[in-house]
């Protein structure tokens, strides 16, 4: 198993705030944590802003309980979307996207659901846990985002918060796992307190009641989010497995160095 | 209706798994001696005897002779495998490591069991690029995120000049260090030489004794137990798993109200208690943590030297012997 990751720690200005949410995950024995920073197209104009390196923000890292580890910080970009010429934030090549670790979409009309599961290239599709889905979850488009190695997020702060919420949150759920079964599931908190937060094993406790099954519900807080961290980084490679470098050098040009055995064959 | 299958899932518990023997001290096939010698790690053994008001001399003189163990920080893993510690520590007596702070369902973890064995249990990252050969965990599921890899350090073959040592020395040292923490404890058989706090700098190693503590338990009532009956009669005595169930309330000092009256006992437990975070729990079955990492065994003895042995790990573990 790897270690447990929450993804989605809302990144607001109050840093006093976010250092009291890191040190609350560290102790929950979190190893990783993304910020997350939501972008949402109905308000007005929006742009992507660049996100500050952890290095920046926090000074120093708690430990992660139990471990002699620091905790790791991570960046994420989640887009509400409800119209699909949002989306082509996407696909445009603006360079700040390639600055966030981890992109999620957060679609809010089944059409968008299906673009989202089948073309966006993104890591994770949020589902809508505070109000009645709109509309019902067709198996196609998730099997093809399950092959496409996408992940579905599931929150369960708000249902923390409210028992209106609590129903909606276990009743889709529910109705996901009747078509996904088990796969490919992330669970993650969007804490704003340290109250809100819950440890990884507890976490992985309520996907039992969501229907999954006892390893699937370990892995939705550990092996998942890891996984979804790997699919995040391939979008900064080669179809995966070439990395380019910016190598400084002494010229005051800039030039991109290949990995050595990519170099050695065209010299061949 | 479908929504059957969420609320079974809910009724069931984690597996776990409770063995039950029993037998005589003095008997020729008793194997007391060797399940306490087989479960290496140990990180808490607990006592308690009913009926008794002071502490037995004989029991608080036993307790004060237990040895000391060490704590050394940084310590690559390559210091493990090298001739020089294999040949002082390893083979002359019986050492055992395991490292600190350390998840078995999360990070990489090594022990070194007093057969000379070192065991690595890595992630999927560590094993790929560690380059050792090993085994994917028993219970890893469909995708393999954890490996087993077993390293005899006593094997004739893997001496000094030997392909084997060079590949898993290279391994170590420099395909992928690993550094823990490790808690150590070597039991000496008499042979003159360095000991660990001799080998090791001063500034890494650092001496722990195991703490004790007594506690008195007033107007606790104790079951009444029949040495050959481990199912128990109703009415009459109880059953292994009541026993187990009582102890571990006991224990955790948990207030409970299990019986009427209170009765006499002619017998006492030892109760000791496998790290959550060990790679192996008797000789070398593999033991995992799911939600919780139990691996523990329980004496009971008798007044007549019969003795009653419960074996008890949780999800990710292997039946123990």
């Amino acid at each position: 198993m790897a270690g447990f990751a929450d993804l989605n720690l809302p990144a607001g200005p109050d840093k006093k705030g976010l250092q009291s949410l890191l040190e609350a995950a560290a102790r929950l024995g979190y190893s990783a944590v993304a910020l997350n920073h939501v972008i949402d197209f109905k308000e007005k104009k929006q742009e992507i802003v660049k996100p500050a390196s952890p290095s920046e923000l926090f000074p120093s890292l708690p430990i992660v309980q139990g471990t002699s580890k620091r905790i790791k910080v991570l960046n994420r970009l989640t887009l509400i979307v409800s119209d699909p010429s949002h989306c082509n934030l996407l696909r445009s090549t603006s360079a700040n996207i390639r600055l966030y670790d981890i992109i999620a979409v957060f679609p809010k009309t089944e059409k968008l659901f299906h673009i989202a599961c089948t073309t966006l290239d993104v890591d994770l599709v949020c589902i809508n846990v505070t109000e009645k889905l709109p509309f019902y979850f067709r198996r196609p488009p998730v099997n093809v985002a399950i092959d496409r190695g996408i992940y579905f997020e599931l929150l369960y702060t708000p249902a923390i918060k409210d028992s209106t919420m609590r129903r909606y949150t276990i009743s889709n759920a529910i109705s996901l796992m009747q078509i996904c079964k088990g796969k490919n599931i992330v669970m993650s908190s969007a804490a704003e307190r340290p109250l809100e937060l819950r440890g990884p094993y507890d976490v992985a406790n309520l996907g039992l009641l969501f229907g999954m099954s006892e390893s699937e519900a370990k892995a939705a807080v550990s092996t998942n989010c890891r996984a979804t961290l790997l699919h995040g980084e391939t979008r900064k490679s080669a179809c995966g497995v070439v990395y380019t470098v910016k190598k400084p050098r002494k010229v005051e040009e800039e030039e991109t160095t290949l990995p050595a055995c990519k170099k050695a064959k065209t010299q061949a | 209706m479908r929504m059957s299958v969420p609320l079974r899932r809910l009724r069931q518990a984690p597996r776990h798994l409770l063995v039950c023997e029993k037998s005589h001290a003095r008997h020729a096939r008793s194997r007391h001696a060797a399940h306490v010698r087989d479960h290496a790690y140990n990180c808490r053994v607990s006592f308690l005897i009913p009926e008794c008001g002071t502490l037995p001399e004989v029991l608080k003189s036993t307790i004060a002779d237990v040895g000391e163990y060490y704590l050394l920080r940084n310590l690559s893993l390559h210091e493990l495998v090298t001739h020089e510690f294999i040949d002082t520590f390893v083979k002359k007596g019986s050492c055992h490591a395991l490292t600190y702070n350390t998840k078995i369902d999360q990070d990489n973890t090594a022990a070194l069991l007093p057969t000379g064995k070192l065991i690595l249990s890595v992630d999927k990252d560590t094993y790929e690029e560690l380059g050792l050969q090993g085994r994917p965990s028993q219970y890893s599921g469909k995708k393999v995120m954890r490996y087993i890899i077993t390293i005899d350090l006593m094997d004739p073959s893997f001496h000094p000049d030997s392909k084997k040592h060079k590949r898993v020395l290279w391994a170590l040292k420099e395909k992928k260090p690993l550094e823990f923490d490790f808690l150590l404890a070597w039991c000496n058989t008499g042979a003159e030489g360095s000991t660990l706090m001799s080998y090791f700098p001063k500034n890494q190693i650092q001496t722990l004794k195991p703490k004790i503590t007594f506690s008195t338990l007033r107007d606790l009532q104790c079951p009444v137990l029949q040495s050959n009956e481990l199912q128990g009669k109703p009415e009459e005595s109880c059953s292994t798993e009541e026993l187990f169930e009582w102890l571990g309330a006991v224990l955790n000092q948990v207030s409970f109200c299990y019986f009427d009256e209170p009765k006499l006992a002619h017998w006492l437990t030892l109760t000791v208690h496998g790290f959550a975070d060990s790679p192996v729990s008797w000789r070398e079955s593999e033991h995992g943590f799911h939600k919780g990492g139990e691996n523990l065994y329980n004496f009971v003895v008798f007044r007549n030297l019969d003795y009653w042995l419960q074996m008890a790990v949780g999800t990710n573990d292997d039946c123990p012997p």
